[in-house]
């Protein structure tokens, strides 16, 4: 407070004031060469990036070293690395049905939600503008419905008045379908916006095209990276989705990986490593997808 | 805003619910007029969908809900907030308050320091793509994790120990255990809210308070929080919102027995095993989609007021 108001009288007499004492500095080098807070932020960075990388690291080593658990420490650092706990996991006879239901769920998941919400996202676009913050709405609902009070309500609509389809194995497909619209919906209608809708549309039609040639021939194609966000998105819901699996008691990959788990410590702990790496390429390659355009679209924007 | 980008869950709903101009509408009167009921025609799929898979599942709980309870007078709503269950509430309530408060602050501080540090230019790539896997990665990995790091034979644990700080037994099991869990994916999602917030910031006002003789205290009391209150107070409720609806990490580090109401549900739903108690599953269910229905809709006050800087 002091220094503030003795820079105050020194702006006054500006030829008087002794050099040292004249923050002849801008605002924003007083903050930036504070060296207190500097070392504040490092510390703060480095305490932070430990808790996040703690929790890997060991999970790595309880995966991946051949040791004792009583003796994990310093000491063993290096011994006895093996790729044994995956194998175990591999070769279990529960994984390959149940990486198999998740995946063809997964495909499920990703051919409703196109066959959906794209024509739904188009329709919107088209016909019907004044109604996209109404449907944008709509689709956002599901976070207000927790997976494991849908799932309840699920069990409450369907168990007893539809049991041919509560028990199909295929039966959650539509409810992922409804946890991922939130996200699907907004990449869709992002890449419909990026393209002119109408003029493809218009230009395709008077050519002579069907609609369907128009959607699977112009409007698809241009809208590539778009769908492929919305398909990954959803995948990455569909192969990590426990509770709504779990409680409709259908046998999927995160579902075994639990089971497994509580059986083969190690194996369990290798496969969610395994499964936690794959998440993390494919939300990986959609950041590369999006930036590559959302950085074309930020310069049309800011224009 | 319209850039999109790769998030699910809360991160993407954050993002979603930002308001955007509205758009204007076209054609004449008579033509929207005559177009009207061919144009919804066109939404019907989305609706009977919605309609199936959502409404019906979430109208379902609530009929149930009112449903009764053997030997109980009162609806199984009214039920459910007697003997345990308030208990299962104020611990999932508790443990969402202390998460998102906690994971508030710290996601703040933490895009705080990564917009402020400019000089390793890839840390606010690296963190931000970080923050998007890490905020996504509640479940059974995240349970795993914690185990091999703070369960009884972890390396934090011993890790600690060596340094004479001796957790106490199960420690991940426990309240304060389960808060450290949460922080795991409450930190990246706050940080991956205050982002643009921040970003938001114009280095002006900075100079403004300088040039009105102001400290960079007076900057931060005067200017910067009151500008980021909004923004962080809406990121805590999505937190809050976030933590509250969290079941599969919980229920695989305490393996089934957390007391939490998200849990908790699932007795009542094991094939009727308690008879004539299938009901109160159901209004448990309800008050978590009300107290949900609740935290988000003051969340979308208090963004649209968040809103006001960011242009």
């Amino acid at each position: 407070m002091v220094a503030v108001t003795s820079t105050a009288t020194d702006v006054a007499v500006p030829a008087a004031a002794d050099p040292p004492e004249a923050p002849a500095a801008g605002p924003r080098q007083i903050t930036r060469s504070n060296p207190l807070v500097s070392i504040t932020s490092w510390l703060f960075l480095f305490a932070t990036a430990a808790f996040f990388l703690f929790p890997l690291v060991s999970m790595a080593r309880f995966a991946f070293q051949r040791v004792p658990m009583i003796l994990f420490g310093w000491s063993t650092l290096f011994d006895r690395w093996t790729w044994d706990g995956l194998f175990t996991a591999f070769r279990d006879e529960g994984f390959g049905p149940t990486l198999w239901l998740s995946g063809r769920l997964a495909i499920g998941t990703i051919v409703l939600t196109l066959a959906l919400m794209l024509p739904t996202a188009m329709w919107v676009h088209l016909r019907i503008p004044s109604v996209r913050g109404l449907v944008e709405t709509l689709t956002v609902l599901p976070y207000v419905v927790p997976p494991i009070a849908l799932v309840v309500g699920v069990i409450g609509a369907y168990k007893e008045s539809t049991p041919w389809f509560f028990n199909s194995q295929f039966s959650l497909i539509p409810f992922y379908a409804i946890l991922a619209m939130p996200f699907t919906y907004r990449s869709l209608d992002a890449g419909l916006r990026a393209i002119d809708l109408r003029t493809l549309v218009d230009a395709s039609r008077s050519l002579g095209a069907g609609w369907g040639t128009t959607m699977f021939r112009v409007l698809m194609p241009n809208m590539r990276t778009s769908l492929l966000t919305a398909s990954f998105l959803t995948a990455t819901v569909v192969m990590g989705e426990f509770t709504m699996a779990q409680l409709m008691g259908k046998f999927t990959l995160p579902v075994f990986q639990a089971q497994f788990y509580l059986r083969e410590v190690q194996g369990g702990i290798a496969l969610g490593l395994v499964t936690l790496l794959a998440t993390t390429v494919l939300l990986a390659v959609i950041t590369f997808l999006t930036r590559r355009r959302g950085a074309a679209a930020s310069v049309a924007g800011g224009i | 805003m319209t850039s999109p980008s790769p998030s699910i869950g809360m991160a993407a709903f954050a993002e979603a619910t930002a308001p955007e101009p509205a758009p204007q509408g076209a054609g004449s009167h008579a033509l929207r007029l005559r177009q009207g009921l061919t144009a919804w025609a066109g939404l019907i799929p989305f609706f009977v969908f919605l309609g199936l898979f959502l409404v019906v599942p979430t109208v379902s709980v609530f009929i149930r809900a009112f449903g009764d309870v053997e030997g109980s007078e009162s609806p199984a709503l009214v039920e459910a907030m007697r003997g345990l269950f308030p208990h299962y509430f104020r611990e999932s309530l508790k443990l969402s308050l202390y998460s998102a408060l906690i994971g508030g602050v710290i996601g703040t501080l933490l895009a705080l320091v990564v917009v402020r540090m400019q000089r390793p230019r890839w840390l606010r790539n690296l963190v931000t793509a970080f923050s998007g896997v890490a905020a996504n990665m509640g479940g059974i990995v995240l349970a795993f994790a914690f185990i091999a790091a703070l369960g009884t034979q972890g390396l934090a644990t011993k890790a600690l120990k060596t340094m004479g700080l001796e957790l106490p037994t199960q420690f991940i099991t426990t309240f304060w255990g389960l808060v450290v869990v949460y922080c795991f994916f409450q930190v990246p999602l706050m940080f991956l809210v205050m982002l643009p917030a921040i970003d938001g910031l114009k280095p002006a006002w900075r100079e403004a308070v300088a040039n009105l003789g102001g400290t960079s205290l007076t900057y931060w009391w005067r200017v910067g929080i009151p500008v980021l209150t909004p923004a962080a107070l809406g990121g805590m409720l999505l937190l809050f919102a976030n933590s509250f609806a969290a079941y599969a990490t919980a229920f695989a580090l305490s393996t089934g027995s957390a007391e939490l109401v998200s849990v908790q549900i699932r007795f009542y739903l094991q094939g009727d095993n308690i008879t004539g108690q299938a009901n109160i599953g159901y209004a448990l269910a309800a008050w978590m989609i009300l107290i949900m229905l609740a935290t988000i809709g003051i969340y979308l006050l208090v963004r649209r007021r968040a809103e006001r800087w960011s242009r």
